[in-house]
């Protein structure tokens, strides 16, 4: 998963590069027609791949995928013990409950963290290599503390859905049940939410108790100005970030215990 | 000199387990000590996988407890399974890593001098050769033999063996005999569950036989096959008439067999039933006197309703 990451981050960067570039020289070329608004637009989006973006553009794409990868890993790290086993063979073997979802858990969180920094670093060095490919000026560099600023806040947003995958496959003893759960909370979730504040801003009221929104509103930037929710037209309804942090921390406590209360009371015959 | 009792390793007392309606452990009352191999025996579904999981921690006892080396498995569950090792009937380990590695991974758990232990008991189960193959790769039999090496990472006292000889060749089952009556010779307690009851025979020092979850005979192998009734084999041509006169002698139980009678009485009884058959003018070519096997007692005692041979006329 983590050789995944840093080859999709290349990948990702490279395209941009490619189709944005091809774009602008079939401008140039006369073989499609001058956008409205001139080339500008293009060429911002080109600007996109400089290391001066990538705690905006870069950490983005690999938070982005990270919180759907992550979701994957979390139930199947859970789920595949019950699937060989290899929990009641833990348990029969003197392993305590609480401390298989402690370690569990501390594994999951660990994970995250080295999912983000050798993810970011894909990123940067994704965003000098295409750059140097490209020609495109690195402008003022990476600003290393903005990007583990923004990897640290992504970071953090994952850990609500990874405690949910992981407590859906405690209770149903299934990896395919907690990545189901996890991605379909994940996507339908922000779409619903999205939807209902368009409708009506005072949905927001509502909404803000989820996940997503809390999680949007501790990814945008200090600025407000960039970042995953800058083009989100419900931005201004965001919870504020600190709320957010508490409220996501609530869910991944919520979870472990809903977790833990079933791991604790079940009783483990053949699997788990 | 007086003979010091061995220490009990292993006592539940009133353990009992009930799923909804139904009642899978009934009020099992039961003691391993050290230095001894317990056999536990039943039918399918008899209750024998539910209390290794409730004397395992695996299953919460609607009633009783399960105590072991004093410590009750209930409160203070990984203090007393530190002395337990147990492998279970269906033995799982992690697929993707070796034989070496997983044994590795639960000497981690066990602490202490375990991960010493994991290349000798690679090689005293056989396995030293295929301990570096991935699990998924390994044989039924291979996949058991590494289930008991697990069981001894923790230099248990008590040793739970739950269908050890599933999957292994007519040798790998004598080697594993041979192996429990060796974790008996080095004073661990042994529990076994086993349908082989030849297996249960040839290393048990006593047997216990649960159905629907009651124990309903315990005691030494001598003990427990005395219990049952002892018969004769007849070999008789005229199989009618032979048990015509039999019963006239007041013989309750005769079953036809391809060679003639099997015929239900006291041991002492042999001279006067073969006399009475003379008499009459029917010859046993052989009146062989027989004791119950386990096997026999086993299913007298799990299988009272099963429908006997229909009696001769």
């Amino acid at each position: 998963m983590l050789g995944l990451i840093v080859v999709i981050a290349f990948v990702f960067y490279f395209l941009i590069w490619v189709s944005v570039n091809a774009q602008l020289q079939a401008v140039k070329n006369g073989t499609l027609p001058v956008p409205a608004g001139g080339t500008t637009q293009l060429e911002q989006t080109l600007r996109q791949i400089a290391p001066d973006r990538v705690a905006q553009f870069g950490v983005s794409v690999v938070a982005g995928l990270g919180s759907v990868m992550l979701i994957v890993f979390a139930a199947s790290h859970v789920g595949t013990e019950f699937g060989w086993g290899t929990f009641r063979t833990l348990l029969a073997h003197g392993a305590s409950r609480s401390g298989f979802l402690v370690s569990k858990a501390v594994s999951l969180v660990l994970y995250a963290v080295v999912f983000m920094i050798v993810g970011s670093i894909a990123a940067i060095a994704a965003s000098y290599t295409v750059s140097a490919v490209a020609g495109i000026s690195p402008g003022s560099g990476v600003d290393f503390a903005e990007v583990a600023r923004v990897a640290v806040k992504s970071g953090y947003t994952f850990l609500p859905y990874m405690a949910l995958a992981l407590a859906i496959a405690v209770w149903s003893k299934s990896a395919g049940a907690g990545i189901a759960t996890g991605l379909v909370v994940y996507f339908a979730e922000s779409i619903v939410a999205g939807i209902l504040v368009s409708l009506n801003k005072d949905y927001a009221q509502i909404v803000n108790w989820g996940l997503s929104r809390n999680a949007s509103a501790l990814t945008r930037t200090v600025s407000g100005q960039a970042g995953p929710t800058s083009q989100d037209p419900t931005a201004s309804t965001l919870p504020d970030p600190t709320q957010a942090a508490i409220v996501l921390g609530i869910y991944c406590a919520i979870f472990l215990v809903l977790a833990y209360w079933r791991l604790r009371s079940r009783d483990v015959t053949v699997g788990g | 000199m007086t003979v010091q009792p061995q220490e009990v390793v292993l006592r539940t007392k009133g353990l009992a387990k009930r799923f909804g309606s139904i009642t899978a452990v009934d009020g099992l009352d039961l003691e391993v000590r050290r230095g001894e191999v317990v056999g536990l025996l039943g039918p399918n579904g008899a209750g024998k996988s539910t209390t290794i999981g409730m004397v395992l921690g695996l299953i919460t006892p609607t009633a009783g407890t399960a105590e072991v080396l004093g410590r009750d498995v209930g409160v203070r569950r990984e203090d007393a399974l530190a002395g337990v090792g147990a492998m279970l009937e269906v033995t799982s380990f992690y697929p993707y890593l070796s034989g070496r590695d997983n044994l590795a991974a639960v000497a981690l758990l066990r602490g202490g001098g375990a991960l010493a232990r994991v290349d000798p008991l690679l090689t005293r189960l056989g396995l030293a050769q295929r301990g570096g193959s991935k699990f998924r790769t390994y044989s039924l039999g291979m996949r058991q033999r590494l289930g008991i090496a697990s069981t001894l990472l923790a230099d248990p006292a008590l040793v739970i063996l739950d269908e050890p000889a599933n999957g292994l060749d007519p040798a790998g089952q004598r080697e594993i005999r041979e192996l429990i009556r060796e974790l008996a010779s080095e004073n661990r307690g042994v529990l076994l569950a086993s349908h082989l009851l030849y297996e249960v025979e040839q290393v048990c020092d006593r047997v216990l036989v649960i159905k629907k979850g009651k124990l309903i005979a315990s005691g030494t192998l001598a003990e427990v096959t005395r219990g049952g009734s002892s018969y004769f084999e007849i070999v008789v041509g005229d199989k009618a008439r032979a048990a015509q006169i039999l019963r006239g002698l007041g013989v309750k139980e005769i079953r036809e067999t391809p060679t003639g009678l099997d015929v239900v009485a006291e041991a002492e009884r042999g001279a006067e039933l073969n006399r009475a058959l003379a008499s009459a003018g029917v010859y046993a070519s052989a009146l062989i006197p027989r004791a119950s096997s386990l096997e026999d007692v086993f299913i007298e005692l799990t299988e009272p309703e099963a429908p006997s041979a229909p009696p001769a006329s």
